[in-house]
């Protein structure tokens, strides 16, 4: 199995369906990225892109009807082993969450049990993991609590319904750093949050990071929150990944025509008057995806290569891979935009 | 407040107070509320979550009514309209919901659903002038073929499309305004902006008044471009001006600390932004809200004495196009840092 020094979490070529009862639904097709050591990386992508499975398929926590039809998943433990996530034993699996990779889930109401107050929920959770110091889980709870901006006591007696939406939310990311995974899942982490309170968990997030060093995997429809919080931004479209790069790249020089399309269709508060446009039509049907590129009902590039023969991800510029034929127009075309 | 003189204004909330009872709790949700919006005007109202900007929505298209104060519709008070008058006020004001797979009836087709108020409302004549105004709706909104929508149900539409059918919905009754209610926020980055630019499109060739409903002020920036902007705190209007200057010079603290929160989908512009800091990060419940200005707690520039006593009332802010709630800047005074 290889893997480079700095990696951390190698996904390899996976492939994730559901089965429905049309017909299987190819949500995640041949997905391949790298996670390095204290990398932060975006995945944006509208609903129905594939980005909570391949998330899910991660941690396997995928519903039962779904299943992981090929790929690998390599994961660097911190003693310098190389391991397949797809191999371990549910027993082990169990270890590898939350102490190794923790997934922070959005809708943080639904993440916490309302009958029970935070503290019992931290200790039940870390029981379960085998972790039975309560004294000292106690202690490094409130820390961490402190270091989210929560009033550590108050928060740890209390209830989920006595916190407020973005109160919960920072609970959960402690809750989630708290064995000091070297990974973090965050879906969607201030989704349905007010703005000034998604401002208090971007810093908070950005702090944690910095005293702790783990690497982040996000998920988001918001490409503002990418643009502010992401080393590497990975572009999903009908469960592939369309283009992956360094942050400036893809918002400067993006270089498929769905990023592209994204990001003209996104308003920004600090340019004035805005020509913006939308991407006509809508995502593909995932049981039966168009042939060849599966943007190209969609696109305004589309030739007709695109209709036959889907595009690979090639690496174009360093670190920045596209899965276009017409790359160079998108780019061309990006260009006088910014 | 704020509109353009002389012409009367389609819609007028005057001191409005709105209360609604939570057990034995009396909870205020709307103080005081003074907001007009002209014919063919675009008014954003923005603000987070329990500042009251669905409530004043409400209020405005007659779906609640204040708990004092005064709704005008040109210039006549709606509590007083009665038969004719009261149905041409219902009718001039129409409201899309933010969810629409909720707001749709999932028994009943994309016909059905305009069809009824076009035959309630004696909007067409006969079944063919139903079905001919059927087709006109929905191409005005750009589901076409008509033919291939019509006979639909909303669950074989995506959310884009249903949200245009509660656009033609709204349409059937040739309303005035329309009041858009988080209506792009359930719906995918990359068909918001056509939804959008179809209300610019309605409002140039019909004349219609839209009330935007938003949290996201870069969306609102977006599409009330040419309109003008209410930020919403806690019940209570803070802020009220043309949209440039809201968004590119804005004068009260909490809006100030709104834009200096938002991220932007550009990696240099984001990182680079001044963050304004709060004094604290607890949104006040509505049950207790803070006497004087209600965001006397968390503002920055906080000054004793003042503003945790004094009401604020909107007043145009000095060598600015906008009104503003807040005592220091409208007094013509320097905000400086708390405690600096």
């Amino acid at each position: 199995m290889s893997i480079s020094d700095s990696t951390i979490l190698s996904v390899q070529d996976v492939s994730i369906s559901y089965l429905a009862h049309r017909g299987k639904v190819r949500a995640v097709s041949r997905v391949s990225f790298d996670l390095h050591q204290g990398e932060s990386l975006a995945l944006i992508g509208e609903s129905g892109c594939g980005k909570s499975t391949l998330n899910l398929g991660i941690i396997r926590l995928l519903p039962k009807t779904g299943r992981i039809d090929q790929g690998k998943i390599l994961y660097t433990t911190r003693d310098g082993r190389v391991v397949d996530v797809l191999g371990l034993s549910e027993r082990e699996m169990r270890e590898f969450r939350w102490a190794e990779c923790a997934m922070v889930f959005q809708a943080a109401l639904n993440s916490l049990n309302p009958v029970i107050r935070v503290r019992d929920m931290v200790y039940d959770t870390a029981q379960a993991h085998g972790r039975h110091d309560r004294v000292q889980i106690r202690k490094r709870m409130l820390e961490l609590f402190r270091r989210v901006r929560l009033d550590p006591e108050r928060v740890f007696n209390a209830y989920p319904h006595e916190l407020s939406g973005g109160m919960r939310q920072r609970v959960l990311l402690a809750l989630g750093v708290l064995l000091n995974p070297q990974v973090v899942i965050l879906d969607e982490p201030t989704t349905a949050v007010d703005i000034l309170t998604q401002r208090t968990i971007l810093e908070v997030l950005r702090e944690l990071r910095a005293a702790m060093g783990f690497s982040i995997i996000f998920i988001s429809h918001d490409l503002s929150i990418a643009a502010e919080m992401a080393d590497t931004v990975a572009t999903m479209y009908a469960g592939e990944i369309v283009e992956i790069g360094p942050v400036e790249e893809l918002f400067y020089r993006p270089r498929h025509a769905y990023t592209l399309g994204l990001l003209e269709a996104v308003p920004k508060l600090s340019v004035g008057a805005q020509e913006l446009v939308s991407i006509p039509g809508s995502p593909p049907d995932l049981i039966e995806p168009p042939p060849g590129c599966k943007f190209h009902p969609r696109c305004p590039f589309v030739t007709e290569r695109c209709r036959r023969e889907p595009p690979p991800l090639v690496e174009e510029a360093p670190g920045h891979r596209v899965a276009c034929f017409e790359s160079a127009r998108v780019l061309a075309h990006s260009q006088p935009v910014r | 407040m704020g509109d353009n003189g002389s012409s009367q204004p389609l819609i007028e909330l005057q001191n409005v107070n709105r209360f609604f009872r939570q057990g034995r709790t009396r909870v205020q949700v709307l103080q005081n509320i003074n907001l007009a919006v002209a014919e063919n005007e675009i008014l954003c109202l923005v603000g987070e979550s329990g500042c009251g900007k669905t409530t004043t929505g409400r209020i405005m298209v007659g779906l609640l009514e204040p708990s004092s104060g005064e709704v005008r519709y040109r210039g006549r008070p709606v509590n007083t309209l009665r038969g004719k008058d009261r149905a041409e006020y219902r009718r001039a004001l129409q409201i899309i919901h933010q969810d629409p797979f909720a707001s749709l009836n999932p028994a009943h087709t994309v016909g059905q659903i305009l069809a009824f108020p076009l035959q309630r409302h004696r909007m067409a004549e006969g079944r063919g002038g139903v079905r001919r105004r059927i087709w006109e709706l929905l191409t005005l909104v750009d589901l076409t073929p008509p033919g291939d929508i019509v006979n639909k149900y909303p669950h074989q539409l995506s959310g884009g499309q249903r949200q245009r059918v509660s656009v033609a919905r709204a349409l059937t009754v040739n309303p005035r305004l329309i009041v858009a209610d988080e209506a792009v926020s359930m719906v995918d980055v990359s068909i918001r902006i056509s939804l959008l630019k179809m209300l610019h499109r309605l409002r140039d060739e019909y004349g219609i008044a839209i009330v935007f409903i938003t949290h996201d002020l870069a969306l609102a920036k977006y599409f009330a471009w040419e309109g003008r902007i209410a930020v919403m705190y806690l019940g209570r209007i803070v802020e009220l001006g043309p949209t440039p200057d809201i968004i590119s010079r804005p004068a009260h603290p909490y809006t100030r600390a709104l834009i200096s929160a938002i991220p932007e989908a550009d990696p240099q512009i984001t990182r680079s932004k001044q963050r304004m800091v709060l004094r604290s990060e607890d949104i006040p419940s509505l049950l207790e809200i803070p006497p004087g200005c209600a965001f006397h707690p968390r503002c920055p520039f906080f000054v004793e004495g003042v503003c945790d006593t004094q009401l604020p009332t909107l007043e145009k802010v000095p060598d600015g196009s906008q009104y503003a709630a807040c005592t220091p800047l409208t007094r013509g005074q320097e905000l400086r840092l708390y405690g600096s």
